[in-house]
């Protein structure tokens, strides 16, 4: 089909980056084997995991140019429907993850119906008010757990219920999810969809008058970034086999995920990876490095913040949006 | 009665939550930046109140002019340390970067002060109360309601009846036009900055009085600014004023009626989400508020 | 049963009555100008008709269909063009880029989407900066591929938001051949909004006038040309007199 011929076709790139691109698949491949610690191995995987939400946050978030801060909500519904699911009635993973993203989809068309009627900073913090109320809900919630959250039991090595004593498993089944993230990007960059955003995110005006429904359009995108959010959630239920309000769904994880797309370069393909790529790291690290200093509790996310502000006032477009000043191009 | 009861408290609170918006609103109106830090300065005002009347052993209320004082200041470092260059790039970037700043300042205050609920348990009025009637009102927040509309009063006074305010108002109707007539902008945004910080650090301040200090603090009331601004309308003082009280009612009355309907659902778990759903239903139905602008 | 009709249409901003009963129609095929000075409510008009504001009173019907108060991607998929005064660029899309997403309108297909807005670029004689970006061209030329992205809709009315202004007289004459050369090759009916009347003037059929919110002429060039209201409105009463 034209759409997997389109995925795979990564040729506006320059050569260079190919390349580059290639080398790093060929060292994510053969990561395990590379004998890191168990540490380095979790740093990967959340690594992965969160290019993996940065680059569906894109499609609306970057491509579309609608900042939202909201994707924790829909890591959750991807968590708990899989970590429900299996609870109480025994469903396999590859059941309820499907599940888990329609009911994501489901609920970002019915919430972004209205939430698309409003732009920019209306918009936003919108999006924080739409993630805050349903953690609220789920905090209360005794069928989901409410605020204790839900252990999911112990099935040892499965591939039924995605849970594995060894964390290579875990590893493949994540970069799975991320390559086929990387090509379903690819694909979309270059869909009409992914054009159609980028035009209304120039000229919603221009966009009108060209026959676009912009509002649509927008749903459309953020129901995409739900799904692959959703997707992402329904990894960390297996992962993790616990899961709560206050850990899949709070707000900082929302701001994470856009932060780290925009660090890196929204509206870009490698955008969030790179993110990702600095972001995860630095978190893990600086976390354990501060753990065992606590008198500086705080200071990892003061970091962070001074990087944000600082790439905020002097290069919104990101780091590779810097790349990109450099060499001309935009893909 | 006991409805009418958390009416009273509701105004109360009300008065306050429209203290701490107006700074928003000024902010918003003068240039068109959403201040997210905003409840991290309302934050540090309650860490101000309260390490200063605890250092120098003084009334809470005693420290009021220092908690401006401390807002201004952050106000003003703010805009000339980081605004200034985000109002030249896209509005992604300033939501980000007031964003940054949200969090730099939160994660600050759990460096220097511990993740601790504190509280201030001396005080003139702490632990007094007022019986009107039927009624038994807490003195601290009968102090601090009374002493937010002397806060509202005198801001309404500099900008509706000075100069300066004059100049401020302009600004925030036609900057361009405010320029060619003279009026120098940056100076206007800064102003507004001082002013957003000194009424959000005052209201910090006075909140300090008989609410829960923490770092996180901020969030919980930065959403009910928020809320507060929509309804009444962005940019608008007087919008302001009574959606803030509005949304003090709404906010202490809802989970009485839950109690009197017999329903736990509608409960005091859930009093954030009510203000949560009230500003997305304004801004959905009625973009520009009770008193604000034409979207 | 004319192409596009406008009857009494009325838009009221709150006190000032932009448009004030206004009825004229366009037959298929034709050039139409619309002009008067400024302030006349002609940008107003243009947005009723195309959708961005809803009239308050009378009625827009296109090709049979009553149009009034239709959003804009709506009149845009009925088939109603049109450029625009201002061009956004971005450095995110290239010329052919822009062109692009205007044919994905009846286009699935992305590569045969590029092949027709190459070829609309080419038909306006801008193949060789297809492949930059917006921002990297010249005004004029942005809004050439503006006016290229409208065709790309395939339109059969195309509204031309003063697409003369900021013209040298060279850049003028050549929009003029080219704005003939699009009503004869493509078939489309063209409505412009003008104040160049070196463009408006030799190329339309019929000519409106507005001043003041209200219609006060409608005919052939010459004639409007000599009409002692359009004179009166533009250049004050004594040279209405024939001073």
């Amino acid at each position: 089909m034209g759409a997997i011929r389109e995925a795979f076709d990564f040729s506006d790139f320059p050569l260079v980056e190919r390349i580059g691109f290639g080398i790093f698949c060929l060292f994510l491949l053969a990561f395990p084997w590379l004998g890191m610690d168990s540490f380095g191995m979790a740093v990967m995987i959340q690594f992965l995991l969160f290019s993996l939400f940065g680059m569906g946050w894109n499609t609306i978030g970057g491509y579309g140019g609608q900042v939202e801060l909201g994707k924790a909500q829909y890591v959750g519904i991807g968590a708990y429907t899989v970590a429900v699911l299996m609870v109480r009635w025994d469903i396999p993973y590859w059941f309820s993850m499907p599940l888990g993203v329609l009911i994501a989809l489901g609920y970002s068309f019915l919430i972004g119906y209205p939430l698309f009627r409003l732009k920019g900073h209306y918009f936003a913090i919108a999006t924080i008010a739409t993630s805050l109320v349903l953690q609220d809900i789920f905090i209360n919630w005794n069928f989901v757990g409410a605020a204790k959250g839900i252990e999911l039991p112990i099935k040892g090595n499965t591939f039924l219920y995605m849970q594995f004593t060894n964390d290579t498993y875990y590893y493949y089944f994540i970069l799975a999810y991320f390559l086929a993230g990387v090509l379903y990007m690819n694909w979309f960059r270059k869909s009409k969809l992914g054009y159609q955003l980028r035009m209304i995110k120039i000229d919603e005006e221009a966009a009108e008058s060209l026959g676009i429904d912009a509002r649509w359009c927008k749903i459309k995108a953020y129901a995409i970034a739900s799904a692959f959010v959703a997707v992402g959630g329904s990894f960390i239920a297996v992962y993790n086999l616990y899961i709560d309000p206050e850990s899949v769904m709070h707000l900082e994880l929302s701001i994470m995920i856009a932060l780290m797309a925009m660090l890196g370069g929204a509206a870009s393909l490698w955008g969030p990876i790179i993110g990702a790529a600095i972001l995860v790291p630095l978190d893990r690290y600086l976390g354990s490095w501060l753990g065992g200093h606590k008198e500086l509790m705080g200071v990892d996310f003061m970091i962070y913040a001074a990087i944000i502000m600082f790439i905020a006032a002097f290069e919104p477009r990101g780091i590779w949006g810097i790349v990109e000043r450099y060499r001309g191009r935009r893909t | 009665m006991v409805l009418a009861d958390a009416f009273i408290q509701g105004i109360l609170m009300g008065f306050l939550f429209a203290l701490i918006s107006l700074g928003l609103t000024i902010i918003f109106g003068v240039m068109d930046i959403v201040n997210f830090a905003h409840g991290e300065f309302l934050m540090l005002g309650m860490y101000t109140a309260y390490c200063l009347s605890i250092s120098l052993g003084v009334d809470p209320l005693v420290t009021l002019p220092l908690c401006g004082a401390v807002g201004a200041l952050l106000g003003l470092v703010s805009y000339y340390g980081l605004v200034r260059y985000l109002l030249r790039g896209p509005m992604v970037a300033q939501l980000l970067g007031t964003f940054g700043l949200m969090l730099f300042l939160r994660y600050l205050a759990v460096f220097l002060w511990g993740i601790d609920y504190r509280m201030i348990k001396k005080g003139l009025l702490v632990g007094k109360s007022l019986t009107i009637g039927p009624f038994h009102l807490d003195m601290t927040k009968v102090v601090c309601a009374l002493l937010s509309l002397v806060a509202f009063t005198v801001v309404s006074w500099i900008i509706f009846k000075t100069r300066v305010g004059k100049a401020l108002r302009a600004t925030s109707i036609n900057r361009e036009a405010a320029s060619y007539m003279g009026i120098k902008t940056e100076r206007m945004n800064a102003l507004a900055w001082a002013m957003g910080g000194i009424t959000v650090g005052i209201a910090g301040g006075l909140l300090a009085n008989f609410y829960y200090i923490y770092p996180m603090v901020g969030l919980l009331f930065v959403m009910i600014a928020f809320a507060t601004v929509a309804l009444g309308g962005f940019g608008s003082i007087k919008g302001a004023f009574f959606a803030g009280i509005l949304i003090g009612i709404l906010e202490t009355v809802f989970p009485i009626i839950g109690h009197l309907l017999k329903t736990s659902i509608i409960g005091p778990q859930y009093k954030m989400t009510i203000v949560y759903l009230a500003y997305f239903l304004v801004v959905v139905f009625r973009p520009r508020g009770l008193f604000g602008w034409e979207q | 049963m004319a192409f596009l009709e406008v009857r009494n249409l009325t838009k009221d901003f709150g006190g000032i009555v932009a448009n004030n009963d206004i009825s004229f129609s366009i037959e298929e095929g034709e050039i139409v100008g619309l002009i008067g000075p400024n302030g006349a409510g002609k940008t107003t008009l243009f947005n009723c008709i195309v959708g961005y504001y809803r009239p308050d009173g009378g009625r827009v019907i296109f090709r049979g269909r009553d149009i009034t108060g239709w959003k804009p991607f709506q009149t845009a998929r009925e088939g109603i063009g049109r450029t625009f005064q201002l061009m956004r660029a971005a450095g995110e899309l290239t010329a052919v880029e822009h062109v692009m997403v205007g044919a994905f309108l009846h286009q699935e297909d992305r590569v045969e989407a590029e092949r027709e807005a190459r070829e609309v670029l080419a038909f306006m004689g801008l193949e060789g900066v297809a492949d930059l970006y917006l921002t990297e061209l010249p005004l004029a030329i942005q809004k050439q591929v503006g006016l290229a992205r409208a065709l790309a809709i395939k339109p059969v009315l195309l509204m031309l938001d003063e697409v003369a202004s900021g013209l040298n007289p060279t850049e003028t004459e050549e929009m003029v051949k080219l704005l003939k050369r699009i009503h004869r090759e493509k078939g489309i009916t063209l409505f412009l909004i003008e104040h160049v009347m070196e463009v408006v003037m030799p190329i339309s059929e019929k000519v409106i006038v507005l001043d003041g919110g209200v219609k006060i002429a409608e005919g052939p060039p010459e004639e409007i040309a000599h009409d002692e209201k359009v004179i009166k409105a533009y250049l004050g009463e004594k040279y209405a007199r024939g001073l």
